[in-house]
Parts: C-alpha cells; sequence; structure tokens
C-alpha cells in the first residue's frame, strides 16, 4: 500500500508537470517552445530574453497568472471537496454543500447588478460565500436535535436554495442588454479576465485554508466516522469540524470568487485522487491537491485554445466530469476505494 | 480504580432517559447491561463513555468527575467498541485501527513510529494482522467486530465499553468475539458490555446490571442474579430454563 | 350567481359579428407579417421593451404610456420634459418578463407596440398577448435595416405617418449616403475592429450579433468574426493575437483602463490611440438599447474607421439627431458630456 501510494503521488505529480507545461505551450497567442526556454532563463538569470514585448506579455501577464489561477483554484477545490466528503461521510458532496459557491454567487450577480468595480465584485463574491456559510453554521447549530452533521447538509440544501432564488430575483432585475450577460458569464465560470493582480486576492485565502486542511488531513480520517465514534476516540469533533468548514469556506469562496462557478472539479477529483492513493486522507489530501490542480489546468487550458472564442469553464468540467463520474459509479463496488 | 456512577441520572436535554443508576466497574472485571429494547442500554453506555452529559449524579473515572476530562483525556481511558458498520470510506483496516491512535498524538500529527508499531500489536492481539492492508468494507461482519475491538485497545485504555458486540454476528463470531471480550479482562482491562443474550451474561460476565425504562431491576454476580424469574420480570415473557449434566444452565425464551 | 348583462352580451356578440368587416377596412402588416387591425384612435401605446419604447418616443412621444425601466437623471434632460419621466411599466417580452398582463390593462392602452425579434416565440407572444388582452399587438422588426420601414409601419398604426416619412427618410439617407461612400473602399483599407464589453473588455459581440450589427453595416471586419450570434467571452491572448487596429468599447471602466495597462500595451488599437468609448446619453450609440438611437452611432463609428472618407464634424450631426428624434436641442456642455461616452 504505501509503495502503492508512493506510486500514485508520482503518478499525479508527473500529469501535473505534464499539464503546466502544456499550459505555457499552447496558448491562442503563438509562443514557440524555443522562445519559451529563452524566457524562463530570462526570468531565472534577470538578463533580457530579446523577444518581441507582446511575448513576454503573454507569458508573464496574461498565461501565467492564468496559469497560476487555475492551478490555485483546481487545487483549492479539490481539497475542500476532499474534506468535505470524509466530514460528511458521503462521497458525493462537493465543496459548495454548505452554500459557499450559491452565497459566493449571489454576492458576484449583487456586484454586477449595482455595476460595483472588478475589486468589489470578487470582494462581494468572497464575503457572500463566508457569509452562506456562516448562515448555515449558525442555523444549523441552533437545531440540537439528530446527528449534527445531517441538520448541517439539510440546512445547507435548503439556505442553498433561497440563494438561488435570490440569484434569479437578481437576474430578473438586471439590465437585460449589459448586467445580465456580464451575469451569465459570471455563472458559468472562466478564468479568461485573470492579471497578475488578481492573483493575491487568491493567493492569500487559498494558502491559509488548504494549508489548514492539509494540516488537519490525519483527523479526518476519524471525523469521517459517526460522530459519537469519533468523539469517543478523543477527537473534539465541534471545535475540528467548525475548523474545516471555515478553511474550506474560505478556499471555496475565493475560487469561485476568482474564476465563477466550476462546479465537478470538488466532487470528481477526489474520487480520481482515491483510485490512485485509496481513502487514507492523511494521503489522500496533497494527492488530490495535486490532482485538482492539474485536473482544472488540462479543463482551462482547453477552453482557451478550443476556440478563439472561450468555452466556459463550468461547461467543460460538467462535460468531462459527468461521463467519468458514471464510469465511476458503474465500476466502484464494495465502498468508495 | 474504577468507573463508577451514583445516583447517575441519563438521558437528553429535552428527555430523561433512566435514573438511579448505580454501577461500577473495575480493572480485570467484566460487566454485562442486560435489558430489553428501549430500555436505555445504549443512552447509559453514551454516558459511562462521557458523550452525553450525566443528567444528575456523580460519574467518576479512577475517583476523578468523567466531566472534568478532556476528550483527549477520556479517549486515552475509555475504549468504545461501536456495534459494527460498512463504513463510508474503504479504509484500510490498519487505518481504521489508527484511528483509535487519535488522542495520542497532536491535533496535526501523522501517525508515528510507535502509532504503527500498537496499531499492528494490537492486530496480532486479536488474530487479525493479516487484514491489515485489505478494505475494512470488504471483509466480514466478524472480522470487522475484531477490527473495531483492536482500534478500542488501540487507545490503550483501562476500560473498554461494547455496545452489543455480538448483534449482527453468525453463531462461531459471536463466540470468538466473546472469548476476546474475557481474554481482556484477564489483561487487566475493565469490560462492559451490553447484550440481549443472558446465556452470554451468563457465561462470559462477572457481574450482571439488569435494566429496564431506565431503572436498574437488580445487580450483582452473573451466577447468582441470572434466575428465570429475574429474567421474566425484565423480558416479561416465560422463561424456560435447561440444565446440563454438569450443572449449567441456559435459558431460553417463550 | 351574478346574471350576466343582456345588453353587454349582445354587444360583444354585434362587435364579434362586426370587427372582421371593420378590420378588413384598415390593416396593415407588421414586421412579422401579422395582420393587425389599424386601431380608430391611437392616444396610449404600451411599450413591450426598450426599443421600442425609443422607437415609439421618437415618433409620436406624447403616446408612450411610459418605459420599461425608469430613466436616470442624466438621461433625463436629453428627453422631453413631462415625457421622459413617465413611469416604469415594465416589459412583456424577452427574459425578464416583468410587466403582469392585468397591469398593462391597467394602462388602458390602444395599442402594444414590440420591437426586436420577429422570430417565431415573439411572433407567438404577440398573439397570445392579443388574444388575452383584446388589444392589438404590433411585432417590428428591430434589426438595424429594417428601421425605415418600421417607423412608416408604426406611423400607419399611430396616425403620424407624415413624422414617420420624416424620420425614415433621416435614416435612409443617413444610410446611403454612409454605405455610398465605403463602398468603395477596398478590403485592406477597412480596419479590423475589436468590439469589447465588461469591465475587462473580454466580452464581445460575435459576427451576427444585434451588438455589432452597425459594425457590419460598416464592413469593418469584426475580429470575432464567429458563427454565432450573441456575446461570447474572450480571452486577452486570443485579443493579442488578432491585433485590432481598432478597438469599440462601451465599458468606462475598461476604456479607462486600457490606455494604462500594460497587458494591452501591445494591441496596435492602443499604440495607435484607437480605442473609442461609445457615447450613451440617453441611449447607447452602438449596442443596447437596439433602436433608432444607434443611428447616430452610424455616424461616428464610420468616422472613426475612415476617418479621410468622413470628414464632417460629428457635433452638429448629433445636435440635428437630437433635435429631430428626441425634439431636445443640446447645448454645447451637453454636447461634450454626450461625446465624451461619460454619463
Amino acid at each position: 500500500m504505501r509503495r502503492s501510494a508512493i506510486g500514485g503521488n508520482a503518478i499525479a505529480l508527473s500529469l501535473l508537470a505534464c499539464a503546466v507545461l502544456l499550459a505555457f505551450g499552447l496558448g491562442r497567442f503563438p509562443v514557440g517552445p524555443g522562445d519559451l526556454g529563452r524566457l524562463l532563463w530570462s526570468g531565472l538569470s534577470g538578463q533580457p530574453s530579446g523577444l518581441p514585448s507582446q511575448i513576454e506579455t503573454v507569458i508573464w501577464n496574461i498565461r501565467g497568472p492564468r496559469v497560476l489561477a487555475a492551478l490555485l483554484c483546481g487545487a483549492a477545490l479539490a481539497v475542500a471537496g476532499t474534506a468535505f466528503q470524509g466530514l460528511f461521510r458521503n462521497p458525493l458532496v462537493s465543496p459548495d454543500i454548505l452554500g459557499a459557491s450559491s452565497g459566493a454567487a449571489l454576492g458576484a450577480v449583487l456586484g454586477i447588478y449595482l455595476s460595483l468595480g472588478l475589486f468589489a465584485i470578487q470582494l462581494s463574491a468572497f464575503l457572500g460565500g463566508l457569509v452562506a456559510v456562516g448562515a448555515v453554521y449558525a442555523v444549523g447549530s441552533t437545531i440540537r436535535r439528530g446527528d449534527p452533521v445531517l441538520v448541517l447538509v439539510l440546512t445547507g440544501v435548503v439556505v442553498g436554495s433561497l440563494l438561488g432564488a435570490g440569484i434569479g430575483l437578481v437576474k430578473y432585475w438586471a439590465d437585460p442588454y449589459n448586467q445580465l450577460p456580464a451575469m451569465t458569464f459570471w455563472l458559468l465560470g472562466s478564468l479568461a479576465g485573470t492579471s497578475k493582480a488578481d492573483l493575491l486576492p487568491l493567493l492569500g485565502p487559498v494558502l491559509l485554508g488548504s494549508a489548514a486542511l492539509v494540516a488537519l488531513r490525519w483527523r479526518m480520517n476519524a471525523m469521517s466516522l459517526p460522530e459519537e465514534e469519533a468523539q469517543a476516540l478523543g477527537l473534539r469533533t465541534g471545535p475540528l469540524r467548525l475548523a474545516i468548514v471555515v478553511a474550506a469556506t474560505l478556499v471555496t469562496a475565493a475560487s469561485v470568487a476568482a474564476a465563477g462557478i466550476i462546479g465537478w472539479v470538488g466532487l470528481v477529483v477526489p474520487h480520481l485522487a482515491r483510485f490512485l492513493v485509496g481513502p487514507d486522507f492523511g494521503r489522500l489530501v496533497p494527492t488530490a491537491a495535486v490532482l485538482g490542480g492539474g485536473y482544472l489546468l488540462v479543463i482551462d487550458t482547453l477552453a482557451r485554445t478550443a476556440g478563439p472564442v472561450e468555452t466556459p469553464l463550468g461547461i467543460l468540467t460538467a462535460v468531462i466530469g459527468t461521463p467519468f463520474f458514471i464510469w465511476l459509479l458503474a465500476s466502484s463496488r464494495g465502498g468508495w476505494s | 480504580m474504577s468507573l463508577s456512577a451514583a445516583d447517575l441520572a441519563y438521558g437528553y436535554r429535552e428527555r430523561l432517559i433512566g435514573r438511579d443508576i448505580a454501577l461500577s466497574l473495575a480493572r480485570g472485571e467484566v460487566l454485562a447491561l442486560l435489558g430489553p429494547n428501549g430500555s436505555g442500554k445504549t443512552t447509559l453506555l453514551k454516558t459511562l463513555l462521557g458523550l452525553l452529559p450525566a443528567r444528575g449524579g456523580s460519574l467518576t473515572l479512577d475517583e476523578r468527575p468523567l466531566s472534568a476530562l478532556s476528550p483527549p483525556e477520556r479517549a486515552r481511558a475509555l475504549g468504545y467498541v461501536p456495534q459494527a458498520h460498512a463504513g463510508t470510506f474503504a479504509f484500510t483496516v490498519l487505518s481504521v485501527v489508527l484511528m483509535g491512535r487519535s488522542a495520542h498524538g497532536g491535533l496535526f500529527a501523522a501517525p508515528s513510529r510507535r502509532d504503527h508499531a500498537v496499531a499492528h500489536a494490537m492486530l496480532e492481539r486479536l488474530g487479525i494482522d493479516r487484514l491489515a492492508q485489505r478494505p475494512y468494507t470488504l471483509i466480514s461482519g466478524g472480522e470487522r467486530q475484531l477490527a473495531l475491538i483492536a482500534r478500542a485497545l488501540a487507545q490503550e485504555p483501562a476500560y473498554v465499553i461494547l455496545d452489543e458486540p455480538t448483534a449482527s454476528l453468525d453463531f462461531g463470531n459471536q463466540g470468538r468475539v466473546m472469548s476476546e471480550i474475557r481474554r481482556l479482562a484477564a489483561e487487566g482491562l475493565g469490560v462492559l458490555f451490553t447484550t440481549h443474550d443472558p446465556n452470554q451474561a451468563l457465561r462470559h460476565a462477572d457481574r450482571v446490571m439488569m435494566i429496564r425504562d431506565g431503572q436498574a431491576l437488580a445487580s450483582g454476580p452473573a451466577s447468582t442474579l441470572l434466575t428465570p424469574e429475574r429474567l421474566e420480570q425484565l423480558y416479561r415473557v416465560p422463561i424456560e430454563t435447561v440444565r446440563g449434566d454438569d450443572g449449567r444452565v441456559a435459558f431460553l425464551p417463550g | 350567481m351574478p346574471r350576466p348583462d343582456r345588453r353587454r352580451v349582445l354587444a360583444g356578440l354585434g362587435a364579434a359579428i362586426l370587427t372582421p368587416h371593420v378590420a378588413r377596412a384598415a390593416t396593415i402588416r407588421d414586421g412579422a407579417g401579422r395582420e393587425i387591425a389599424i386601431p380608430a384612435k391611437v392616444e396610449r401605446v404600451f411599450p413591450a421593451g426598450p426599443p421600442a419604447a425609443i422607437q415609439l418616443y421618437t415618433l409620436a412621444p406624447e403616446l408612450l404610456l411610459g418605459w420599461p425601466r425608469a430613466n436616470r437623471p442624466e438621461e433625463l434632460e436629453f428627453l422631453l420634459p413631462g415625457i421622459g419621466n413617465r413611469p416604469e411599466v415594465g416589459r412583456i417580452t424577452g427574459r425578464g418578463n416583468s410587466a403582469n398582463l392585468e397591469a398593462v390593462l391597467q394602462w388602458k392602452p390602444d395599442l402594444i407596440v414590440d420591437a426586436g425579434s420577429t422570430g417565431r416565440t415573439y411572433v407567438e407572444l404577440a398573439e397570445r398577448v392579443q388574444g388575452q388582452t383584446g388589444i392589438p399587438y404590433a411585432l417590428l422588426d428591430g434589426r438595424f435595416a429594417a428601421i425605415p420601414d418600421s417607423y412608416r409601419i408604426l406611423g400607419r398604426l399611430t396616425g403620424r405617418s407624415e413624422r414617420a416619412e420624416t424620420l425614415a427618410g433621416w435614416c435612409e439617407n443617413a444610410m446611403a449616403t454612409i454605405r455610398g461612400r465605403i463602398a468603395g473602399i477596398p478590403a485592406e483599407k477597412r480596419p479590423s475592429v475589436y468590439y469589447a464589453r465588461g469591465p475587462r473588455g473580454l466580452e464581445t459581440g460575435l459576427g451576427g450579433s444585434i451588438n455589432v450589427e452597425t459594425l457590419s453595416f460598416l464592413g469593418a471586419r469584426n475580429v470575432a468574426d464567429q458563427p454565432g450570434s450573441g456575446l461570447a467571452q474572450v480571452s486577452l491572448e486570443q485579443v493579442l493575437a488578432w491585433n485590432p487596429e481598432v478597438i469599440v468599447t462601451i465599458d468606462l471602466a475598461f476604456s479607462d483602463a486600457v490606455r494604462s495597462d500594460p497587458a494591452w500595451a501591445d494591441v496596435r488599437a492602443v499604440k495607435a490611440g484607437r480605442v473609442h468609448l461609445s457615447p450613451k446619453l440617453p441611449f447607447g450609440w452602438v449596442d443596447f438599447p437596439p433602436s433608432v438611437n444607434r443611428m447616430i452611432g452610424l455616424w461616428w463609428l464610420a468616422k472613426l474607421l475612415y476617418p479621410e472618407a468622413f470628414p464632417e464634424d460629428i457635433r452638429p450631426l448629433a445636435r440635428d439627431f437630437h433635435t429631430l428624434f428626441y425634439q431636445v436641442t443640446p447645448s454645447e456642455a451637453q454636447l461634450d458630456r454626450v461625446l465624451s461616452g461619460r454619463n
């Protein structure tokens, strides 16, 4: 098992390396492999590359930030999904189960409706995600009957549909010529506009939240047991659950704020990672992060190279994720391995 | 040195399940909790484990109030074996047993070398070391129950509390699990288990406590307490007694 | 149980028998080819959406019951007092169907007018609303090239044929003049244009979309000449690869940012200072709402794309357009504000 885990991680890391190479090499603006090498060398050595400034702009200001954003968002969503699948003891759970995505979506469409600036829209989305999950958690905590995990999930579903109605209402109010298309694009997910300035607000929450989830990963095994068993094993389940929810929400809200709604990554990638290294969260969480980053990077590379016009990420992840998931359902037996 | 309850009332915030429970579990002895369905056995177990706060009376672990212990402290003293269930994820048996070490490391710690050593030792102790790398979801019910006992033992507790450890097991596995329980007591652990089978209590427990509707009907040494009259009172059905040539007895319901 | 009023029943029957006869006497084909009875009197017209409201306002402002969306203060000063500030009445067509038919009836319109797509969805919507309310519902073809014809239909429906002919004539004259001057410009002299929307400037109108209709009319090479008829998102890298000579945008934030953003610095349009922010008062000049407001935008765009072929000053043209169509002559300061593209 130990050896196969190392093998699994080697596979994940080499996939990631291929994805990064591919992502830097491909794009609508032609940049040859030789130019890439010279750019890399000039970046490392600090000497001028001697290349046209357009190529430098494409790699450092456009493609580079976008590759990094795809890696960060993919890793974040995969880690959050892995943590939530454990926490909610359900392999069909995704990071938006507690309303992080719908909250962020409502924040974003409100921002667009109010004609806020780019940064303010992102902030509004981020805060929307946090507030939504905070509300779910607060409401769930006041209900003291039954399994707290189940109560939390049900509250999430209920609040999520309310947020969905809110999104619908704002879209209904929106100016159909100007705001509505912007909202539609946002809700479909895209990294098309990513610039260097977008990386900082993404980097902070994603690194913080992912670090917390990676640090807590060994406890996630026992947290995936029924509440009382986990408590009997000496876990303070309440604070731990809160910590995992806060960390996962932080990364999800930041990703959604940066890239819009991208489904499936947080659902499918944990399964892919389990397939490679098994279900033990100690090994699973880092592998999921690596695979998630690579997966979204490949999807985003496809989105920006398939045609002159961008294909929305949410659509690609669904088109690729659905058959994969059906295959997974059909081929898994005896628990989620 | 014991897990003791006096005048214990237990239950949930909105509903008291039982009261006036007096109980003492010493190290090295086996106590069986006997009672019909819905008698409040499981809720009592959770209270004894410190998972539910006591609603009244006193509950102490080795002379300290149980409520004063932190969750990890509790877990290092009391091992819990729930009824075997399949689980959501296909953890290996070793991973499951390593979860028993949660209270021995830091919040962010990976299982240490010593944790692995203890886990393997407990697997060996229960004779299931060969299952270490098998998915927990793909082993038999009896093996699962043994794995859960190994997990509780990996907590290195002084007391082990088992919830109907043989409920879903076949005849052979029932015997294996019960003799393991006996062995644990022989090695100095205090063992408490709930059961529906008076014969199991009679054969494997030192002492028995009968509860019905959250109240202790009687408690005492297994051999003297378990009489057909008391069992009829407990289960409200006629009980037939079967006697062997060596004087040992068994009970049949109905 | 209330008994039906016999007189009203008889009157209704009479109307049912008489209507076809009357209708045959005065009908007109609307933009979708539907036969519409010309109402005997038209004093109150309900616009189904923004394009219809604008076109109706330019033709017969006093008939306009209200606006699909209330006009903002900065827009009001370019519209007739007492009409620009008429109430918000919601809209019937499109995704946000915010006018309740009972509420529509409460406005007691003599006619409902919609301008836009004449596709089957809208034809059936018109039929249904007309059947439910009993109010004639005219559908006008909202395409740019159909604007003069739409004026004529609307003119006959509202008894304003004379003014309709004037406005249609102005439009036809503008279109003919402009078309004539660009006809001789060879393909390689026609600039490539990127139409930028959204605060990042990365939303654009595809070749066949209504958003870039005037660009197509002017024979510009839309770099996003992709199949499709809507808006799409593109990457900055793609814009760099297209390297357009002219960028036209409706977004103020983008137009401010693009001039100093290093990522855009190498685009030909940015280097040549050919990034243009579209005027939008009181209604946008390029894109939305897709109505006659784009007619003055045609001149503006023509001058941007082919400066040599269009030497005339845009200011008098804009003043004339405002005076004729919006019936409010803007001051020089107001014209400055319009042309700056800022609100």
